[in-house]
């Protein structure tokens, strides 16, 4: 087994203990929960218009998610624009 | 895109749990319940109350008199949106500002702010006392609009309601009636606790009362918009995943395609509501807990009636205290959440994700209209830390959601416990080398 693994399995110890800590946390207290608005507001949109192109790659990557994945995060705020010259 | 402004400004605390993260769907657990221990499992495992459908019937309102006889004793009937004279046991309903006002069509051709006459701005130097002349027999009344819209003439026993628009924001376009009677609410309440006793704080279980919930008239901006959403970002599409180095060393790897992503959704909203009380507005959930009241939403608004003070009789009442233009922020902020949330569906290529890194937001029009919604509140206030837990339950539909605060040692002692466990055949299985 490897150092690494043995390290990983090591861990289970103190993260189950996190994690049932902050599960039953907002369990009780509900600090996760608010209205979910974006989905429950009647909504009518038009077709969702736009462009992809293709910029360049990412090769040889550990990660399996984008740096800065926000595509279901939709209150994080990011750079505010003015105008659409984009 | 250019002329870039900074982000507005985040609430004071966003981070893990916080309502500023988008709330998990109903019913979902990041933990597999089976996996855990009988007593918690019990809790998780029992029923919660039951939300109702309230696809209401006509709702009313009506004058403060009696249509047929006149009197002024009204009063609303629990658990209908009727009123009812005490006197002569006349029952009417009254309009609903949906088509009265035409509130719910025109969403698509909305310009500019429009403001129903209930929302205007409040008057700086508004008072909260106000005082009426009894017509019945000249007597002065005084009403405390902070927290009632009714009181009786202590000479003629003449009922009052507030029913004109004054300019201290404290009568909304329309009201929502109660439906969920007293007795319901309080089983709601018993049934939301029950679920959540194991790890309660001890005071809080042996205060807990739930006869003592108050209805309150909670107040509200109730918004149609229409909007254009612009977003910019970079999305990746994994082309490989391979490993490299072999045995203990191996390592998976991927690589991707970038592309440069943007997408423009033009969308109108249909009755979104906002607190428009600025402390009930404060979702800062290491200091209250106003998240509670803000996940009971939504409300069937539709079935509004027109204001009359007649609904709230024997009721508490909230007063507004934020104008449409201090407002506007929050809604540009849930707008350009909708928006992120109608693009997402076409995202779903970039199986790596998107990171979006700007976004525009342009309100071609709104549509405000003030509105007092009915609530069960329950409040226990926690020995030390002074914060007031709610327990709320929507006065329409039942939904409920409650802060029950918790005894941290017990709560610690139950993960020290779980934990060590998980050590236990932790360490069981690097010593013998699995």
């Amino acid at each position: 087994m490897s150092d690494d693994s043995s390290l990983a399995i090591l861990l289970l110890g103190p993260a189950g203990a996190t994690g049932l800590y902050w599960f039953l946390y907002r369990y009780y207290r509900n600090t996760d929960k608010s209205h979910g608005f974006e989905r429950e507001t009647a909504v009518v949109a038009k077709p969702v218009t736009g462009s992809d192109e293709k910029v360049g790659e990412n090769n040889g990557t550990r990660e399996t998610r984008i740096d800065g994945d926000n595509v279901h995060d939709y209150r994080e705020r990011v750079q505010r624009v003015e105008d659409d010259s984009s | 895109m250019s002329n870039t402004n900074s982000p507005p400004p985040v609430p004071p605390y966003t981070g893990p749990g916080s309502p500023q993260e988008v709330p998990p769907a109903p019913g979902s657990s990041p933990i597999d319940p089976a996996t855990l221990p009988g007593p918690i499992r019990e809790e998780l495992e029992a029923p919660d109350p039951v939300a109702i459908d309230t696809s209401a019937a006509e709702l009313k309102d009506g004058l403060n008199r009696c249509p047929k006889c006149g009197a002024t004793d009204i009063r609303h009937k629990h658990g209908t949106d009727l009123l009812v004279c005490q006197y002569c046991r006349h029952e009417w309903h009254g309009e609903r500002v949906e088509e009265e006002f035409g509130f719910g069509e025109g969403h698509d051709s909305l310009e500019g702010t429009v403001i129903a006459s209930g929302a205007r701005d409040i008057a700086a130097d508004a008072a909260h006392l106000m005082s009426f002349k009894c017509t019945g027999c000249g007597a002065e009344v005084t009403v405390n609009t902070e927290n009632a819209m009714t009181a009786r003439c202590h000479w003629c026993r003449h009922v009052f309601g507030i029913n004109e628009q004054v300019a201290n924001g404290a009568v909304p376009d329309a009201v929502l009636p109660f439906h969920i009677k007293k007795d319901d609410a309080v089983a709601r309440i018993r049934q939301f606790v029950d679920k959540r006793r194991l790890f309660a704080l001890k005071e809080f279980k042996e205060q807990f009362t739930p006869e003592n919930v108050l209805g309150v008239y909670l107040p509200y901006m109730i918004v149609d918009g229409k909007t254009s959403v612009d977003v910019a970002g970079k999305g990746e599409i994994k082309t490989r995943e391979y490993t490299r180095g072999s045995g203990k060393n191996q390592k998976t790897y991927y690589d991707a395609d970038v592309y440069s992503v943007k997408r423009h959704v033009d969308f109108t909203v249909d009755d979104l509501p906002l607190e428009s009380s600025s402390e009930r507005g404060n979702l800062d959930t290491s200091k209250n807990t106003n998240n509670i009241i803000n996940t009971i939403l939504p409300f069937d608004t539709k079935n509004a009636v027109k204001w009359n003070a007649s609904y709230l009789a024997g009721l508490n009442s909230e007063k507004r205290d934020l104008d449409v233009e201090e407002l506007h922020p929050r809604l540009e902020e849930a707008l350009l959440s909708i928006g992120r949330c109608q693009v997402e569906e076409s995202m779903k290529r970039y199986d790596r994700g998107v990171r979006w890194e700007r976004e525009r937001i342009d309100v071609h029009g709104t549509r405000w209209v003030s509105m007092y919604l009915p609530v069960w509140l329950y409040s226990y206030q926690q020995p030390g830390s002074g914060m007031v837990h709610y327990i709320a339950v929507n006065g329409r539909t039942g939904e409920t959601m409650g802060s029950v605060p918790v005894q941290q040692w017990k709560l610690l002692l139950a993960a020290i416990t779980v934990g060590t466990f998980l050590e236990g055949i932790a360490l069981w299985i690097v010593g013998n080398g699995l």
